[in-house]
């Protein structure tokens, strides 16, 4: 079981306060994304941008989550065996998770170097797998963790307040 | 022209008396801006973006454009048109480009200019201003009223990313004003410059431009009527043709596609995208940082552009092989643009910083959008699901959404009505 967390400057006592708390959250929304299904992959993070529109969540803010999570998804559509995107809406943050099914990121740190990419061949002729999605996430969240089980499941979440 | 006591004017009007609340343009509303109430539609003006879907959809000619009555030119001691470059793709092809010209001045205008006429100086503006603006890439055209009302509503982080510069029809009408006041010794005040405008947006453009410093246009009259009254005088001046200046390679303005192939350079990577529901697509995507490798998107709301506008008459397919037709086969004399340039030079052409209109926001207060946005997700559970705008609303979202901003209650809908209550 391998484990890598991030905290951007001065969000680690923010994250750890909310992490501590546990409040439940005011908006839930859930989607599956399927295994190599990049014609539905972006559409979770789509529907998160509208209603993160409808809270009138400010616009840079709004591209720095939509980056994050588009990313994110098209990771799990492309490296993985299938896996569901959950957002929580909290009044000062939002909580993005993406629980897949498999196969596991052997090495996280590699996987957190830009340019690195297991992507094989179909991945990268529909122009994903250039080893940018990781460090992107990371960029654009102020906290990001990732849970991998070789050989199993892979939970990446980020937060980024509002 | 109509104006409502709204803060935003719209060339669009709606004919209760004909409506019969079908729907049909609830449906196609990209900004979901209709809603049929009483069996009547009406049209939200702080959510309309004037793209004119819901005037091509209607079938009871209850939701109709508005222009200019023609009676206005004789107001002025000098009256100027200004063509839109999509206007003679509308002939059949017996009625030559030159003929059209001139059977427009004919009735009644004391000269014709024409949009085409600076395409060139608008292609090398727009190559400068990529250039000088690298850190707002993608640069989003802006010449396409109902795509930069769309980016004020629904994609307002998007907003400098827009080319903050005059559109063509603007820069020549303040050219041809000033020259015009020069040649004749009038007043700009007696002066009529009209434009002849493919879609509701121009029109709406003429009434209320977005960003512009000081007064444009003195009307607006459709492509489709003027077509009218061309056709009926086309005879006369096919058989007494006087010469008149034409501009066929500047017709390209017409269609997103050939334009954005000729601002098209070795570092200037351009797309080209047209109808809504496309431009609506990549505007997403630009805000997704997924198309920061072009350094310019061409952006028109109607099919192919200008072409698909929805005041032609021609088919905007027809009316585009008709343009490229004309483009491959004109001789286009060299422009001068010299005193455009000065003028672009003096800062003439700049626009005021455009600002966001948001429509989507449920509340200015997060929490209680928070809280809106629960109570909408109860309704949106009892409601059926099957988005058939019977009552009004486009979708089962939007009905719950008008439930809880209090425009509409469960009662509207029809299906929850005709269900027994055990279902």
């Amino acid at each position: 079981m391998a484990e890598y967390r991030f905290f951007a400057d001065g969000f680690e006592e923010r994250v750890s306060d909310y992490l501590s708390n546990k409040p439940e959250a005011d908006v839930e929304l859930e989607f599956a994304v399927p295994e190599k299904d990049f014609n539905t992959a972006g559409k979770g993070s789509s529907e998160l941008k509208n209603l993160l529109k409808r809270l009138g969540v400010d616009s840079e803010i709004l591209r720095r989550i939509a980056v994050a999570s588009y990313e994110a998804e098209i990771n799990v559509a492309a490296h993985s065996q299938g896996g569901v995107m959950k957002s929580a809406v909290h009044d000062e943050l939002i909580h993005v998770s993406f629980i897949d099914s498999g196969p596991g990121i052997g090495d996280i740190e590699q996987a957190m170097v830009p340019g690195f990419s297991t992507a094989d061949d179909l991945v990268r002729e529909l122009g994903f797998g250039a080893g940018l999605g990781l460090p992107n996430i990371k960029k654009n969240s102020d906290a990001m963790r990732i849970v991998s089980q070789e050989g199993g499941s892979t939970t990446l979440e980020f937060l980024i307040f509002f | 022209m109509n104006r409502t006591d709204s803060k935003y004017f719209h060339a669009i009007q709606i004919l209760e008396d004909n409506c019969t609340g079908c729907t049909a343009c609830v449906r196609v509303c990209p900004t979901e801006a209709i809603r049929v109430r009483d069996r009547k539609a009406f049209i939200d003006p702080y959510r309309c973006v004037d793209c004119g879907n819901c005037v091509s959809v209607c079938e009871f000619h209850a939701i109709i454009p508005a222009s200019d009555s023609f009676d206005a030119i004789k107001k002025f001691k000098y009256s100027m048109a200004i063509i839109s470059s999509s206007f003679f793709g509308q002939f059949s092809e017996d009625i030559s480009y030159a003929n059209a010209k001139q059977a427009v001045k004919k009735l009644g205008f004391d000269d014709v200019a024409e949009e085409a006429s600076v395409t060139n100086f608008m292609i090398k503006m727009i190559r400068q201003y990529i250039r000088e603006n690298r850190d707002c890439r993608p640069i989003l055209s802006s010449n396409c009223p109902a795509v930069v009302r769309l980016i004020q509503v629904k994609y307002p982080s998007l907003l400098p990313n827009l080319f903050h510069m005059e559109a063509p029809m603007s820069i020549l009408t303040r050219f041809m004003r000033n020259k015009i006041s020069r040649d004749t010794g009038l007043q700009e005040e007696e002066i009529g410059i009209f434009l002849i405008v493919p879609c509701v947006a121009h029109v709406t453009a003429v009434h209320q431009p977005e960003g512009a410093y000081k007064h444009l246009q003195d009307g607006a009259f459709s492509t489709g009527m003027i077509y009218g009254k061309v056709r009926e005088i086309i005879k006369n001046v096919q058989n007494n043709p006087v010469p008149i200046d034409t501009y066929p390679h500047g017709l390209t303005w017409a269609l997103s596609g050939v334009q954005a192939e000729l601002v098209d350079a070795d570092d200037i990577r351009v797309l080209s995208v047209n109808g809504v529901e496309n431009v609506m697509d990549i505007l997403s995507r630009v805000e997704d940082h997924y198309l920061d490798q072009y350094d310019y998107i061409v952006l028109r709301s109607c099919t192919n552009g200008c072409v698909g506008g929805c005041l032609n008459v021609e088919n905007p397919f027809v009316a585009m092989s008709r343009i490229k037709k004309m483009i491959k086969e004109g001789n286009s004399h060299d422009v001068d643009i010299t005193e455009l340039e000065d003028l672009h030079q003096k800062g003439e052409f700049k626009v005021t910083p455009l600002a966001p209109r948001p429509i989507m926001e449920l509340d200015k207060d997060i929490k209680k959008a928070i809280q809106k946005m629960k109570k909408i997700n109860e309704f949106l559970t009892m409601l059926p699901g099957l988005n058939c705008s019977a009552c009004g609303s486009p979708t089962c979202y939007a009905l719950a959404e008008d439930i809880v901003l209090g425009k509409a209650t469960l009662d509207d809908c029809v299906v929850l009505k005709r269900r027994p209550p055990s279902d």
